[in-house]
């Protein structure tokens, strides 16, 4: 029972890392119908600055974090996508997989391929004890923290000027623009809040493993992404709904599942994914809003 | 009617008929894989490595072309099969003494398995095509971005099962060793050649001109009693079987095989070459590897330092998949259509067209903003 409820928490705050990634991923797709898979890439930056900053000053490397996913984010998108704008959604993924495959040499050629480490948010590696269950603390604060940058894009989306242009943009891009949204700014936006989520990613995942290595963030962002695509890419409570089931699910099977079956799991979800993709290639949230198919 | 043709003009007639002109499709892409093999190989050991490696990408990015340029459905999924080519090759070559030894796992049918290479070759196009047939039954019916996501999962999967099922292949994580290298360079050459020939016979089938036609426009060709996933399935499991090809050679190219080798670096060069060549030609699959090949021989040159005069360039490693990465970002950018801008080899003495102009008409420039033949664009 207690252990039952110990794992239920990892995999909420699993679920919870993945949501945010699902949800960067998703903010940008619905804007400009780009799945980043350079999305990981923003996770990696934001995660080296971690690590780097974190033995000199705690507050300036979640500052610095921040501050570099953004920039990351930023120059991503005006040295690449904003010349993109017209091109079809398939152009855009081999574009950012581009972008995502120099970004990693990159990183491997200013830090080396192996692992750097530091001992990012150390103090809460510890575990809470409540009556006979322990909670890593660790968990406790993923889970707040993605809740509260959930309702923060959702207030911003919805009760901000600048958020609900997003909004329409992406809604409907050419009436946006017509009514005057101006489409270059509102894109920028969006990525700078993907780099916002991807930042808290990077905190997440570095203080779980206190090591980076030029190829961190893939793993977050394709469960992200294939999580925002099962859930539907086209509504943002989709991606977030996926990108959670399966960092949940992940976890889940990874602590119940016996050993032998556990080295498969990567390859169960990836068929799960085949499934759902093939029976409601929408989404299994996206409602029965017919997306043009072709 | 009219009198009798100027001798010149029948020249000319019997120069652009249409026989030569499509023949010149193939013959141009064949001459140049010929040329690069017969240059490569002259200029020094380390380009006679990089040629094989580059001949092996060839077979790749033509298998490439033949689902994604007919089609136009994107696919990140055929790296898979060509490690199931891989597989293949390996399990039926290896010598029964180091297989016993290494791949103490496999099914008892597995480990006595045993073949010619040029077998091993064929059973490897013929199981990456099985696995190709198989999983287009599930996917072809996906366009577009799902189709991308979930042939990326399918490679996923494949990879996954390949790294960890013993039965079929080495312990968890480990690589494959003692493959024979039973074909030489020449050999490679010939077979990729063949498999241009089979593309591009393909290419010409009722069934592949249907397939593009539904990918020129999606709603039209169904309308016009085309079944598109029909066409998309035969296309998808030819392309798997080149793409076994492709993995059978590899094996015997590197001849050390790693589930962990057949990863995105893999996907991503290939499709890239791909991208930069024109998507939507044969003779652009061509290009794009030879042009991309040469860059990476130079580029491995100057990462292990060249001497230029007095002094030594030298770049850091990687530098091959950055270059690689920001020259596909280029073309993606400024030339949406790739270096032949997805068209193929023109024959030289093309008849000039006959009919008269919408403009010597009096009619305004027909134009269709709806029709993209762009390149790239036209991918789903």
């Amino acid at each position: 029972m207690t252990s039952l409820v110990q794992s239920l928490i990892d995999a909420i705050s699993a679920g919870a890392v993945y949501a945010l990634a699902a949800l960067g991923i998703g903010l940008v797709f619905g804007i400009m119908r780009l799945a980043n898979f350079a999305h990981g890439e923003i996770i990696t930056a934001a995660a080296y600055t971690l690590i780097f900053l974190w033995p000199i000053s705690w507050p300036l490397a979640l500052v610095g974090s921040v501050v570099v996913a953004v920039s990351v984010a930023l120059a991503m998108n005006y040295a690449v996508f904003a010349w993109l704008r017209s091109a079809s959604p398939a152009t855009l993924l081999i574009a950012s997989f581009g972008v995502s495959i120099v970004l990693q040499r990159v990183y491997d050629a200013l830090f080396g391929t192996n692992v750097r480490a530091a001992p990012v948010g150390a103090t809460l590696n510890q575990s809470l004890q409540l009556g006979p269950i322990r909670i890593s603390a660790l968990a406790i604060v993923t889970i707040v923290l993605a809740a509260i940058l959930l309702i923060l894009v959702q207030l911003f989306l919805t009760r901000t000027s600048i958020g609900l242009q997003v909004k329409a943009a992406s809604a409907d891009p050419r009436m946006a623009r017509i009514l005057g949204i101006r489409s270059g700014f509102v894109i920028a936006v969006t990525f700078a809040i993907s780099g916002v989520l991807a930042a808290a990613v990077a905190f997440a995942l570095t203080t779980q493993s206190g090591a980076v290595d030029p190829t961190f963030g893939v793993q977050a962002t394709l469960f992200g992404l294939v999580g925002a695509v099962m859930g539907g890419l086209g509504k943002l409570s989709g991606s977030v709904v996926g990108g959670f089931s399966v960092g949940f699910v992940l976890s889940l099977l990874t602590s119940w599942l016996p050993p032998w079956i556990n080295d498969f799991r990567t390859a169960l979800v990836y068929v799960v994914v085949i499934i759902v993709l093939v029976f409601a290639p929408n989404g299994l949230l996206a409602g029965r809003s017919s997306k043009e198919r072709t | 009617m009219n009198e009798r043709t100027a001798p010149h003009q029948r020249w000319r007639g019997l120069l652009s008929s249409p026989v030569l002109t499509d023949l010149w499709t193939l013959v141009v892409p064949l001459g140049a894989v010929y040329l690069f093999t017969a240059l490569g190989s002259a200029v020094s050991a380390s380009a006679r490595v990089d040629l094989g490696y580059a001949l092996v990408n060839l077979v790749i990015v033509v298998a490439l072309w033949t689902f994604m340029g007919n089609s136009g459905v994107l696919s990140f999924g055929h790296v898979a099969f060509v490690a199931v080519g891989a597989w293949s090759m390996s399990l039926l070559t290896i010598p029964a003494v180091m297989k016993a030894n290494l791949l103490s796992g496999l099914f008892p049918a597995l480990q006595d398995a045993k073949a010619a290479p040029a077998l091993a070759l064929l059973v490897g196009a013929l199981m990456g095509g099985l696995v190709a047939l198989v999983s287009a039954l599930v996917l072809m019916r996906l366009h577009g971005l799902e189709a991308g996501i979930a042939t990326f999962a399918l490679l996923q999967v494949v990879v996954q099962v390949l790294t960890n099922w013993d039965k079929v292949g080495p312990k968890s994580g480990q690589s494959m060793v003692g493959i024979p290298q039973p074909f030489d360079l020449q050999t490679v050459m010939h077979i990729a050649l063949i498999v241009i020939i089979l593309a591009w016979l393909y290419q010409r089938s009722s069934s592949a001109r249907m397939l593009r036609a539904s990918r020129d426009n999606v709603v039209a060709a169904p309308a016009s009693g085309i079944n598109v996933f029909r066409h998309r399935v035969i296309a998808f499991s030819l392309s798997g079987a080149f793409a076994g090809v492709a993995g059978a050679l590899w094996a015997q190219t590197n001849r050390v095989v790693q589930a962990s080798q057949f990863n995105l670096d893999l996907t991503f060069s290939t499709i890239a070459m791909l991208v930069i060549g024109g998507m939507l030609s044969l003779w652009g699959a061509v290009v794009g590897t030879i042009v991309i090949s040469v860059l990476n021989h130079v580029l491995g040159l100057l990462e292990s330092g060249l001497d230029v005069g007095a002094l030594t360039v030298s770049l850091p490693g990687g530098s091959r998949l950055i270059t690689l990465g920001v020259v596909v970002i280029l073309v993606l950018l400024l030339r949406p259509g790739g270096i032949t801008n997805g068209k193929e080899a023109v024959w030289p003495f093309r008849r000039e067209r006959r009919y008269l102009s919408p403009a010597a008409l009096g009619a305004p420039p027909i134009s269709s903003p709806t029709v993209e033949r762009r390149g790239v664009s036209t991918i789903r």
